[in-house]
């Protein structure tokens, strides 16, 4: 037992001097991440913690990962998210994946423009409910020798533990899907013939999939108030059911509602879309829940 | 019945195909008819699914010398490479041949014929999906402005993506992508006044 916790220390004091390592492809965007909330290996092992921690809401049986499932995407698989005490969210549970690149998050334009600001809803949100973290969290962390080493000599406070929470979602990068490898790394062979025509019609004129679904992460803003974001593509065939409010089932559905088109375009660009998908990321264990 | 000569192989197509996929039971012209319409469908959704595109570029219009370049014609002209700022500031590069230098061997009213009248023409841009983009001859010309409208064939040293290619046209220095059409098949140089 002993020499498990000097591991840890020694893990943990090796963390807090390691600059953090994106090991992104060449040509991929660079990270975008706050002056004030650098990335630190030790603040993303932290944040991962925080992140599965049950205890942090008010009935101690919901943490961030409750809505945000690794195997998922990071969704939750449910139509409209359910918060600690039961209350229903009017939407989906959104993915976290290349969260890092969101310039606006939640699914409307609600002026959000960082993590920090954007993880303060679920916890301490009342309309509605999702964790109902209160001080006693603060207590939790503190009284808890794990995370007394965690901290290292960082003070815990809650704006400490959104800091980190924030480090970890910046963490969770998908950069090499057999898309990427296809284009950024230029590997021919890394997605099917069928995937490339699904890829010319999601970017010809008469589809125009792209003229929201932009970008190395094949999303956009909302457009206007009141309307939806265009969410990111990337692992979309993991995270059904579809739409703000769940309301579409499968992918090829998904697909259908969008425009007209015969059975092979849509089969094309859901071959295409099934290229988004890092199965890696899925089952990378620096992601994984600790406590498990 | 016996369906004879070119059909033949038509009937004998689908009628193989309807013993794979549970196709009902046709009349042998019936499978003839229904492989001639097959055939169809593939020809008109070809533009679409080809991969290896021809590398063709059209220069029609208001020119001296309407012409088609191949790509070892457009591989002899001189090389120009642009390279522009994406997300995140992402840089990418492009290389290909100078619009201007295109449209000066086909013609086109440039340098010191693009005075007077001449100005008022336009260049419009078209893709194989149908997209349309215009630019004007002065946006091009050197003798007007330093900024090099290419017709690219390779990004980041490699030829395009099927979805970007064979050729595309890359206008630096804009803040939208927009005019940067991507499967580039034709352009028509536009005199509005003659």
């Amino acid at each position: 037992m002993a020499l498990r916790n000097l591991l840890f220390c020694l893990v943990v004091a090796a963390n807090a001097q390691t600059p953090y390592q994106w090991d992104l492809p060449a040509g991929f965007p660079k990270p975008r991440v706050p002056a004030d909330n650098p990335m630190t290996a030790a603040k993303v092992e932290l944040g991962r913690y925080l992140f599965y921690d049950r205890r942090m809401s008010a009935d101690g049986k919901q943490a961030c990962a409750s809505c945000h499932i690794q195997n998922l995407a990071f969704t939750d698989g449910k139509a409209r998210s359910e918060g600690s005490t039961g209350e229903l969210h009017p939407r989906g549970s959104m993915s976290l994946v290349n969260v890092v690149y969101t310039p606006t998050f939640t699914w409307m334009e609600q002026g959000l423009h960082s993590l920090e600001e954007q993880a303060r809803i679920p916890m301490f949100g009342e309309h509605p409910v999702e964790l109902g973290v209160d001080d006693r969290f603060l207590d939790v962390v503190r009284a808890d020798p794990k995370y007394l080493k965690l901290f290292g000599a960082d003070p815990i406070t809650m704006d400490n533990i959104i800091k980190a929470i924030a480090c970890f979602e910046r963490s969770i990068v998908s950069a090499r899907t057999p898309y990427d490898r296809y284009h950024f790394d230029r590997d021919d062979t890394a997605i099917s013939a069928a995937a490339k025509h699904g890829e010319i019609l999601f970017f010809s004129t008469g589809f125009s999939c792209f003229r929201c679904h932009s970008g190395a992460n094949f999303t956009g803003k909302p457009e206007e108030v009141g309307g939806y974001k265009a969410p990111t593509l990337r692992n979309i065939a993991v995270t059904a059911p579809y739409m703000h409010d769940g309301s579409v089932k499968t992918l090829e559905e998904a697909v259908t509602h969008h425009g007209t088109m015969t059975g092979q375009e849509r089969a094309d660009i859901v071959e295409f879309l099934h290229t988004l998908t890092d199965e890696a990321l899925l089952h990378d264990p620096r992601l994984a829940n600790p406590y498990e | 019945m016996r369906i004879r000569g070119v059909w033949r192989p038509c009937y004998f197509l689908t009628f193989w195909l309807s013993q794979r996929c549970r196709i009902p039971r046709l009349t042998p012209w019936g499978y003839t008819i229904c492989a001639m319409k097959l055939a169809l469908a593939l020809a008109l959704l070809a533009p679409l699914y080809a991969q290896d595109v021809e590398t063709k570029l059209v220069i029609a219009g208001d020119v001296a010398h309407p012409l088609t370049l191949s790509k070892e014609e457009l591989a002899k002209m001189p090389r120009t490479s642009v390279t522009v700022k994406g997300e995140d500031d992402t840089e990418t590069t492009y290389e290909g041949v100078l619009l201007y230098d295109i449209l000066k061997q086909a013609g086109a009213p440039l340098d010191k014929q693009l005075m007077g009248k001449a100005l008022a023409s336009y260049v419009l841009a078209e893709a194989r999906d149908g997209y349309q983009v215009v630019y004007t001859l002065t946006e091009l010309d050197p003798s007007f402005t330093s900024n090099k409208i290419i017709v690219a064939d390779t990004v980041n040293g490699k030829p395009l993506f099927p979805y970007q290619g064979p050729l595309r046209l890359v206008v630096p220095g804009e803040k939208k992508g927009a005019r940067s059409l991507r499967m580039l098949e034709k352009i028509t140089v536009v005199r509005l006044r003659k």
